[in-house]
């Protein structure tokens, strides 16, 4: 024990200072501002997952992790669609997942943002044509943006956002 | 037939609530007729205080009778029953003396026996009033066992004659007979432990009888104490006080978190009046104290809050088990799993419902907030006692009525959300309609006087305080602010029940007329509940009660002691689908298990023991009658 203890002190901190995070702010402070000016306070979203492969999930809860910490930014993930002004909706939708998908867009208040992430979201991708895939998210319900990727990364989910709240003026 | 007897009975209540406005505003008669009854004749005193519990009767038996118009529906069982014991609890705050007031007590728990047997085809009913007549006997035991002490010692059956010699008795008399008037009356007042019948006894009888039982007289068990602490005894030692504030305190609690866990309407609510006795044994128990420590105002300012509480509690508790009794009717079952969606098929109920709710939850500007208000500063007051160590006792009784408010609250949260609230979860909730008029009128009523006793306080008070005042021999007159504000204690604290609504009034009409001036869209969309995204969804997947009360269940359980049964039927072929679940979540009653069951227990093990001598053979009792003659001879 006391090896241990002696060897972490002289290690001392090693961790590195994250790498372009004035990027990450930049990006950061602009959705702060434009969320502001489109919204008052707040964005909160809810995520659906309408078939996803789950890829685009590990990438979406990257947001939500001490590096990215969407929170300081104004955006909230929330666990109902009726608390929701945004919709992040994943992956080829299902057959059985078309009729859930478009109740919930039903149950979200207007207004309300749609956006597809994904390449699967945008137009099936990966699993377009399959016989238990009814196609992209513009396919179920009214698509305001796309984030590309196949996963897109946290960086370019907030980049994403970004735009799609600001081509919504 | 039916309908004339319950007519009867409402006039009854329509002449108890005269006879008791009269007497509150100082109206005093005496009726003597020696021959009637043995051991010092019928004898009947109309004061202050009885006319203030005739009223509470009658507030009580007026709506219940002419519900009971068109609930029992011409049916005769249990009439006569019902006529005797409304005139018999008439007749209890009247007694003058110890024959008279036994007479009237014992026939008004025999009456309500009989109601409580009013299914007797149903064992659960047998079972109701096999318990509730061994309690209310052995509080009656109690009862006897006081008066007859205090008969003894002073040399009368009269009361106001044990007034007079109460002083001159010596304290450990007057402690004992305290103890004994204060368990038998606890016992009919359903205070815990001595709580166990009323749960059961309530529900069982008709809904126009629980609305009575639990509204009214239980009452007469709070009437008793008054009467028995302030006015036969005196004002005795502080650990009398102190005893009734912590058994109210503790009452309080339990009753209303044992409702909390409670499905049955019916036994929620009969939970609920032990909760509201207990508010009510607060108020005295702080009067009791400050009585004792010679702060006459705030001894008057406790009594006032227990009476007022007192007939705050037996209009809304009539109103909900009348409400209850609507459902019931309707549905065919007390179990609010089973009900739900009512406020559509019945909406005066449910508003008459949603009323009590608020009154019994203490929210303004209904009556059961003035009430809990008063209880409060009564309590918080307990500064001006010279002796800290009785501010404990305070401070118990302050945190176990802010538990209680908090609590109950939640508790009709549940019971009026899943029972009016979201869609029907059975058949028979799909199919309920709306309870004949009388019924309807009998609410109303009941309603409407809630609302009025809690826009009123301002000309409730200063009369109770007469009544208090005669009760507690203070005659000075006490100033409780103008027509619109209540100012309690010399400006300890003022409050205004009147403004209050106002208020809620203004907010009402303000909120929505603020949001379209601020140009808040007022476009519409309906759209079905969110159900998940679901297709198809059905009443099975609504919130329960169960659901609900299951978090308290955990927090509490050192109460509660849930024991959990989980069985689950496996398809034969593989464990990953599952034919049948069977979940439990019973809880247990510390009462029952620590107190009562070992007491049972014990006495049937000596009857058992008594029964080696009881074979049964002829020839053994002769020898038994030998050996005691030998005995006798022996010994003469």
């Amino acid at each position: 024990m006391l090896r241990q203890l002696w060897t972490a002190l002289r290690t001392g901190i090693v961790t590195e200072p994250p790498a372009r995070v004035s990027d990450l702010e930049r990006v950061g402070e602009r959705l702060a501002a434009e969320i502001t000016r489109a919204f008052g306070r707040s964005l909160h979203i809810r995520q659906v997952d309408a078939g996803s492969p789950n890829c685009c999930e590990i990438e979406i809860s990257g947001l939500t992790g001490p590096h990215y910490d969407l929170e300081r930014f104004g955006l909230h993930f929330v666990a109902s669609p009726r608390h929701a002004d945004c919709l992040l909706v994943t992956g080829p939708v299902t057959r059985n997942m078309a009729e859930p998908l478009r109740r919930t867009w039903e149950a979200t208040p207007d207004p309300k943002l749609v956006i597809a992430v994904g390449d699967c979201g945008r137009d099936g991708g990966l699993f377009r044509g399959s016989y238990a895939v009814a196609g992209g998210v513009a396919d179920v319900i009214p698509v305001d943006a796309v984030i590309p990727g196949c996963p897109p990364s946290p960086a370019a989910l907030l980049a994403g956002l970004l735009d799609a709240i600001r081509r919504r003026r | 037939m039916a309908r004339l007897a319950y007519g009867l009975a409402a006039l009854v209540a329509v002449g108890a609530a005269a006879l008791g406005l009269h007497g509150m505003f100082g109206g005093a008669f005496t009726l003597r007729v020696g021959w009637l009854v043995p051991l010092g004749g019928l004898q009947l005193t109309l004061d202050p205080l009885a006319g203030f519990f005739l009223l509470v009767i009658a507030v009580g038996v007026a709506p219940a009778s002419v519900y009971a118009i068109g609930s029992a529906g011409g049916a005769r069982r249990g009439l006569g029953a019902y006529l005797v014991f409304v005139v018999s609890m008439c007749l209890v705050p009247l007694a003058a003396n110890m024959m008279t007031f036994a007479i009237a007590w014992e026939l008004m728990s025999l009456a309500s026996y009989l109601l409580v047997l009013h299914e007797r085809e149903s064992r659960e009913s047998l079972r109701a009033g096999w318990v509730y007549a061994v309690m209310t006997h052995a509080g009656l035991a109690c009862l006897l066992a006081g008066m007859m002490l205090l008969g003894a010692w002073t040399g009368s059956s009269e009361f106001a004659d044990w007034r007079a010699a109460a002083p001159g008795l010596g304290g450990g008399a007057r402690s004992v007979a305290f103890v004994l008037l204060a368990l038998g009356f606890a016992g009919k007042a359903g205070v815990i432990p001595l709580h166990v019948w009323l749960p059961l006894a309530h529900p069982a009888a008709p809904s126009h009888v629980s609305a009575l039982m639990s509204g009214v007289m239980i009452k007469l068990g709070v009437y008793g104490l008054l009467r028995a602490s302030f006015d036969w005894l005196g004002a005795g030692p502080p650990w009398w006080g102190v005893a009734v504030l912590i058994v109210g305190a503790v009452s309080s609690v339990i009753g209303v978190l044992y409702a909390l866990v409670e499905h049955d309407l019916k036994k929620l609510l009969a939970f609920h009046s032990i909760e509201n006795i207990g508010i009510i044994l607060i108020g005295i128990g702080a009067g009791l104290l400050y009585q004792g420590a010679g702060l006459e105002a705030l001894a008057l300012l406790g009594v006032v809050a227990a009476l007022y509480h007192t007939l705050n509690h037996a209009a809304f508790k009539a109103l909900l088990f009348l409400g209850a009794g609507a459902v019931v009717h309707a549905t065919g079952t007390r179990n609010i799993e089973e009900m739900g969606g009512l406020i559509k098929r019945m909406p005066w109920t449910a508003a008459c419902f949603l009323v009590g709710s608020a009154a019994i939850s203490a929210l303004p500007p209904l009556n059961g907030f003035v009430s809990e208000w008063l209880t409060f500063l009564a309590l918080l007051q307990n500064t001006h006692l010279a002796r800290p160590s009785l501010s404990l006792a305070f401070a118990l009784g302050i945190a176990g009525l802010a538990l209680t408010g908090g609590l109950a609250m939640a508790c009709f949260v549940k019971a009026f959300g899943i029972t009016f609230l979201a869609l029907p979860r059975s058949e028979a909730a799909a199919r309920a309609h709306e309870a004949p008029p009388s019924m309807r009128i009998a609410m109303v009523l009941l309603a409407v006087t809630c609302v009025a006793l809690g826009l009123g306080p301002t000309w409730v008070v200063p009369a109770l305080a007469t009544v208090a005042g005669a009760l507690l021999g203070n005659t000075t007159p006490v100033a409780f602010g103008d027509w619109l504000t209540l100012r309690v204690s010399d400006g300890f604290a003022t409050g205004s029940a009147l403004a209050i609504a106002a208020a809620l009034g203004v907010a009402l009409v303000a909120l929505p007329l603020g949001l379209r001036v601020a140009g808040a869209s007022r476009r519409r969309r309906a759209y079905e509940t969110w159900g998940c995204g679901r297709i198809g969804q059905t009443a099975r997947m609504e919130y329960t009660a169960t659901a609900f009360a299951n978090p308290f269940k955990r927090v509490f359980d050192f109460l509660y002691r849930p024991t959990k049964k989980l069985d689950i039927d496996f398809h034969p072929e593989s464990r990953f689908f599952v034919e049948r679940i069977e979940y439990e979540n019973p809880t247990r009653s510390i009462f029952d298990d620590w107190l009562y069951r070992p007491v049972l227990d014990g006495l049937s093990g000596v009857a058992r023991a008594a029964r080696a001598i009881q074979s049964g053979s002829a020839n053994l009792y002769l020898a038994y009658i030998l050996a005691v003659l030998l005995i006798m001879l022996v010994l003469a």
